[in-house]
């Protein structure tokens, strides 16, 4: 799941750059990057 | 989706301890860099103690991160930007919500928050709500006042979050918001367990209702008091309701860190894939790591990023616990909570107050005395405090408006009402050494 995690953060990360002139989507993307952050925190994997 | 599942996060709350720990590790690098980083106040603090990020390499050097204090959060607060100076970690762009601290022990706090942050406490809350068994099939209702206070806002978010159905229980009166929880036929509530005892009293007292028969509430998340793991407290609520009391801990500046989970083990983990709690030595600040030994806890929000808590120092009164939680979670148990401050700042109807604050009010009014008591009780279930001043000679014939000065002050000052008693000058006890001019009466009967 962790992987997909991160495609999805790349996906939204790819629209929120392309959205400077669309608030509709730059502010709804924005929204979703926080929302996958949290996904990401919750497939943490510990680090050695 | 599967709701017999007990985890939230089964792969988190389930994690070995070395696991749990060395994740926490990693975190608490990455916070602190960030802070380092990001904040002029962090940086300050920690290159006067000569740390850099690159020392944090165990919980060892952890320990040595010099400790925030909610005094000197007020003094970075009155530095740009404002209003929240320079610990804020992002753009002012970016943060989405405001809260503050009740301000009872001095100027508020003011707390930043980014959707990012928003979404974390969020899912701080949806843990510890799914712990103590709410579903998506659950009608939750929120008697509180929705305002700056952060108190039950994420708890809202949270249950959207899980697919609860909220409703939203601000300005209603308290009968108001019984009627409508039966209306409604709402099946859970949250709410400080003075007012949870409270809106039983009315309920039965008011409105010939009987919560536990007439009301399908089944589920209770207390916070703002530590009622909900007093025995006979928690007894009390489940009685009058008949339902499940859970307790949580969290505060303004730092999330929502501790929660008990439906085995009603008597305490409370901390969810330690988001938080780091360390208990230190009352005295003398050492680490203590053993079970059974209370002292003050120290907490990291370990992804809190706009206004970071870093080993923030929490008054609060903990134990820790080898005990494994038959719910199987491996988040450490704190035994009975959260059961004390660390100073002499108690919570009164789920605020906190400091005495300290009564007698800035009372001496800054030149029409009383220096002498003053406050007595807080019970009056039912709910807290009551009785306040004794004396007015000077010359002042009696405006005692009664010296009176609504005073009531107005401690109301703006403390965010609580008062009974008053005006006594005459000389007749309340002296002390010679230390005073005792505070007293609390309610947890008299609890040994």
């Amino acid at each position: 799941m962790a992987s997909r995690v991160k495609e999805m953060g790349q996906l939204a990360q790819d629209l929120y750059d392309q959205s400077e002139s669309f608030p509709a989507v730059n502010r709804n993307t924005k929204r979703i990057l926080a929302s996958i952050e949290v996904l990401r925190m919750n497939l943490e994997q510990v680090s050695d | 989706m599967n709701k017999a599942i007990r985890y939230w996060n089964p792969h988190l709350e389930t994690l070995p301890r070395e696991s749990l720990e060395k994740l926490q590790l990693t975190k608490f690098k990455r916070i602190f860099r960030w802070a380092y980083d990001k904040s002029r106040f962090h940086r300050a603090l920690y290159q006067e103690a000569g740390l850099h990020p690159d020392d944090i390499r165990t919980m060892e050097d952890v320990r040595r991160v010099p400790k925030v204090e909610k005094s000197m959060m007020r003094t970075v607060q009155r530095k740009d930007p404002f209003p929240y100076g320079d610990a804020l970690c992002v753009p002012l762009d970016e943060v989405t919500e405001f809260h503050q601290t009740s301000g009872t022990t001095g100027q508020p706090v003011y707390q930043p928050d980014t959707w990012q942050d928003w979404e974390w406490f969020s899912e701080c809350w949806a843990t510890l709500l799914w712990a103590q068994g709410y579903r998506p099939h659950d009608r939750v209702f929120l008697p509180f006042g929705y305002n700056v206070f952060v108190a039950f806002w994420t708890a809202h978010y949270a249950c959207e979050k899980i697919g609860c159905e909220v409703v939203p229980g601000g300005v209603l009166d308290t009968q108001a918001r019984i009627l409508k929880i039966q209306e409604v036929r709402a099946t859970a509530m949250m709410a400080t367990p003075t007012y949870v005892l409270g809106m039983a009293d009315a309920a039965q007292k008011k409105l010939s209702l009987n919560p536990a028969s007439d009301l399908e509430v089944r589920r209770i998340t207390c916070a703002g008091e530590p009622g909900a793991l007093v025995p006979s407290t928690k007894r009390r609520m489940e009685l009058a309701w008949g339902a499940k009391v859970f307790d949580h801990a969290g505060a303004t500046e730092i999330g929502a860190w501790g929660f008990e989970c439906e085995a009603q083990p008597g305490g409370l983990h901390v969810n330690e894939a988001m938080f780091l709690a360390e208990v230190e030595d009352l005295e003398t600040g050492e680490p203590i790591t053993e079970a059974g030994r209370p002292g003050k806890l120290v907490i990291t929000a370990l992804d809190r990023m706009a206004q970071p808590c870093v080993r923030f120092d929490a008054k609060d009164i903990v134990e820790l616990s080898d005990e494994q939680c038959e719910c199987g979670r491996s988040y450490r148990l704190l035994p009975r909570g959260v059961f004390g401050r660390a100073d002499d700042i108690t919570k009164v109807k789920g605020v906190l107050l400091a005495p300290s604050a009564i007698e800035d009010v009372v001496r800054s009014i030149p029409g009383f005395g220096n002498e003053y008591e406050v007595v807080v009780d019970k009056k039912g279930d709910i807290d009551h405090i009785l306040l004794k001043v004396e007015i000077l000679e010359q002042n009696t014939s405006a005692a009664k408006e010296l009176e609504a000065r005073l009531r107005t002050e401690l109301r703006v000052k403390t965010n609580l009402g008062y009974d008053i008693e005006i006594h005459p000058y000389g007749s309340l006890p002296r002390y010679e050494v230390k005073a005792r001019r505070f007293k609390d009466l309610r947890h008299k009967g609890d040994e």
